[in-house]
């Protein structure tokens, strides 16, 4: 039979322990928490074919940035970099462009320079930077911005 | 594309956007510019610069050298606006290329070439100061690491002895690259991007500019009308400058609003050759704070461009050194030509005007054969075929059905402009490049060149007035307003009513150079 004490020792347990995990989760969110991802937030923020091969999840990208998409902040070059190395190492990638002064990764305007997201956008369209001086000649040089 | 003269839906809209934004940021509308009192200062520089471009970069260049501690704001992502996306051609009188190769030349030859450009409206101390500095800010250029082809100096338009230098990589951002990295690499310097400025702010009397507002993370958006009354990206900065701003934000041609005030011949949806951030906001807070206003609606158009490719393209080149060479451009409608095609621009953009205003979407046709194409350019040939800015016909039938031209009428222009050149007369418009011909300036073997033209806005010769030391003058005390420097195509006068080509660069480079010895 248990005393009056024994019940009030767990439920001081009980309650330190919560307050514990939420002070925890506050602290320091969980990056392996995955976020379900509906059919309805996938429309919202859909993701390129080729980070969807890799089955990318939110926080892959959105680390340290909470469990709300809505609340979600962009990651900058330095997300992008994380994966991608470095821009340098980019336009080496595309050093065969160079040839013909084409290198969207070098450009005769801005070198290994830009922003990503000048062109690259995840959640929507990207849209090639080249175009807005070059709108007839892009497609000579190159196939849609991935 | 809407030729139309501001219309009353027009007007309309703007009062609505107006009143939107008034009921958005009443406060903001009305309200001055702030003063020190208003204001708590994040950050504090010796000198704080508005813009990256040529006149900019050299600006901050100069002042970081002399030891100030230098912030640059430069509102969109990439560093150089205009200026790196320009072709790299600076006009320098009595340069050391010049010497080089025995070309003779001279400060009153170079004023009267740009006074005879410019309608005479110039500001000729500004002119004389080009020449007088020009030669300095091409070697503080090449300090900072800029690199010039060493070859002859270019002839261009307009000008009457070869003195356009060019460089190593045909663009501006042979000298925009290396100076941005002279600029980061001077110890207390910083270039900001993505940061715009928002205001000045003033001393507590109003009358001293003692640094800005800004907005750090911010994003321009060309879909919006108005980016500067629209967008409300990024976060509040505000920035002490101890010694001043220097005001180098550059011109106003993509400002859909503004522009189109200046000239109603330019519709919102009109496309021009510069960047899309090349925006009147930052000259408009200038003049708030009573800098006096010049010759801003003399906006240069090129009447060498193309509706068919966006910006500058490749239809510059192909008409200029190509197809008005020898060519003749006509009005669709009745297949008479209408113009010299060989005349300056401004008299060229007038004229195609004058169709597209009576017929928004009849673009005229320049129209010639393979003989009126420079060397020089016959890559460019492929290129304009490749991109479909140019198109290739077979027979004078084959082109006038594609483009909707009265065949009859147009054969009949071909063989009236063939004779007369051959005949040794000058034609109705007294075109410059048909003397001494041995054959057709249009070979009727064809086939047969075409490009549709449009004019777009290309650079806005008005501006803020500045004197000769790069001080912004005010319209309140016809004095320098303490704190305040500008240079380049933000200012106004120089240039008067059109400014020749390359000399753009000259101007900014000049300008900038003393902005950042002045303050």
């Amino acid at each position: 039979m248990r005393s009056k004490k024994t019940l009030f020792s767990i439920g001081v347990f009980l309650l330190l322990s919560a307050m514990s995990l939420i002070g925890s989760e506050a602290a320091t969110p969980s990056p392996a928490k995955e976020i379900p991802i509906s059919a309805e937030m996938k429309e919202k923020f859909p993701i390129k074919a080729h980070h969807a091969k890799l089955s990318l999840k939110c926080t892959d990208c959105h680390e340290n940035q909470g469990d709300n998409p809505e609340n979600f902040k962009l990651i900058g070059d330095e997300g992008c970099l994380s994966c991608h190395k470095s821009k340098v190492y980019l336009a080496e990638r595309l050093k065969f462009m160079d040839t013909l002064h084409v290198n969207p990764h070098n450009s005769i305007h801005d070198g290994p320079k830009l922003y990503c997201d000048e062109c690259h956008f995840e959640h929507q369209k990207s849209d090639n930077m080249c175009l807005s001086c070059h709108s007839n000649d892009v497609k000579l040089w190159m196939r849609e911005t991935p | 594309m809407s030729q139309e003269t501001m219309s009353r839906r027009d007007a309309l809209k703007l009062g609505a956007l107006g009143a939107a934004g008034a009921m958005l940021s009443a406060s903001q509308a009305m309200a001055a510019a702030p003063t020190e009192k208003d204001v708590k200062f994040d950050e504090e520089y010796d000198v704080v610069v508005i813009g990256t471009g040529f006149s900019g970069l050299a600006a901050a260049a100069k002042a970081a050298e002399r030891g100030y501690k230098v912030l640059i704001l430069e509102k969109m992502g990439r560093v150089g606006g205009n200026s790196v996306i320009n072709g790299g051609g600076m006009a320098v009188p009595m340069n050391k290329y010049q010497k080089k190769h025995g070309i003779e030349d001279s400060g009153e030859k170079f004023i009267a070439d740009c006074l005879k450009a410019g309608l005479g409206i110039n500001h000729v101390e500004m002119l004389q100061t080009i020449v007088k500095r020009s030669n300095d800010a091409l070697e503080f250029a090449l300090k900072c690491g800029a690199k010039f082809q060493d070859v002859k100096p270019a002839w261009f338009g307009g000008h009457s002895a070869p003195r356009t230098l060019v460089t190593e990589n045909m663009s501006g951002s042979g000298i925009i690259q290396p100076m941005a990295a002279f600029v980061e690499k001077l110890p207390g310097c910083k270039i900001l991007t993505r940061a715009k400025m928002d205001d000045f702010v003033m001393s507590n009397d109003g009358t001293a500019v003692l640094g800005v507002t800004a907005r750090i993370n911010y994003r321009f958006d060309k879909n919006l009308l108005n980016d500067d009354i629209e967008n409300k990206s990024g976060e509040k900065k505000v920035y002490r400058a101890k010694k001043g701003v220097i005001l180098a934000s550059g011109g106003f041609a993509m400002d859909k609003v503004f522009r189109k005030m200046q000239d109603p011949r330019i519709a919102e949806d009109q496309d021009a050759t510069n960047h899309d951030g090349a925006t009147a906001g930052a000259m408009l807070k200038a003049f708030q704070i009573g800098a006096m206003p010049v010759h801003i609606d003399w906006i240069q158009q090129g009447p060498w461009a193309s509706p068919d490719e966006r910006g500058f393209g490749v239809a510059p080149l192909l008409t200029q050194q190509g197809l008005f060479v020898h060519g003749i451009a006509v009005d669709v409608r009745n297949g008479k030509r209408f113009m010299n095609e060989m005349a300056d621009r401004k008299t060229r953009a007038d004229a195609e005007y004058v169709i597209l205003r009576e017929a928004p979407k009849a673009y005229p046709v320049v129209i010639g054969t393979y003989n009126t194409f420079g060397p020089q350019i016959y890559p460019q040939v492929d290129k304009g075929l490749a991109t479909g800015v140019m198109k290739k016909f077979d027979t004078l039938d084959a082109l006038a059905a594609n483009y909707k031209i009265p065949t009859d009428a147009l054969k009949e222009s071909v063989k009236k402009y063939n004779e007369t050149a051959l005949a040794g007369k000058e034609d109705e418009f007294k075109k410059q490049t048909l003397k001494d011909l041995k054959a057709a300036p249009i070979d009727m073997k064809g086939p047969f060149y075409a490009i549709r033209l449009m004019p777009k806005p290309h650079h806005t010769m008005g501006g803020l007035k500045i004197d000769t030391s790069a001080r912004v003058i005010s319209a309140n005390t016809n004095k320098p307003i303490p704190g305040l420097f500008a240079a380049g195509e933000v200012t106004g006068g120089t240039h008067g009513a059109s400014r020749l080509g390359t000399v753009a660069v000259t101007d900014c480079l000049t300008f900038g150079l003393i902005a950042g010895e002045t303050i």
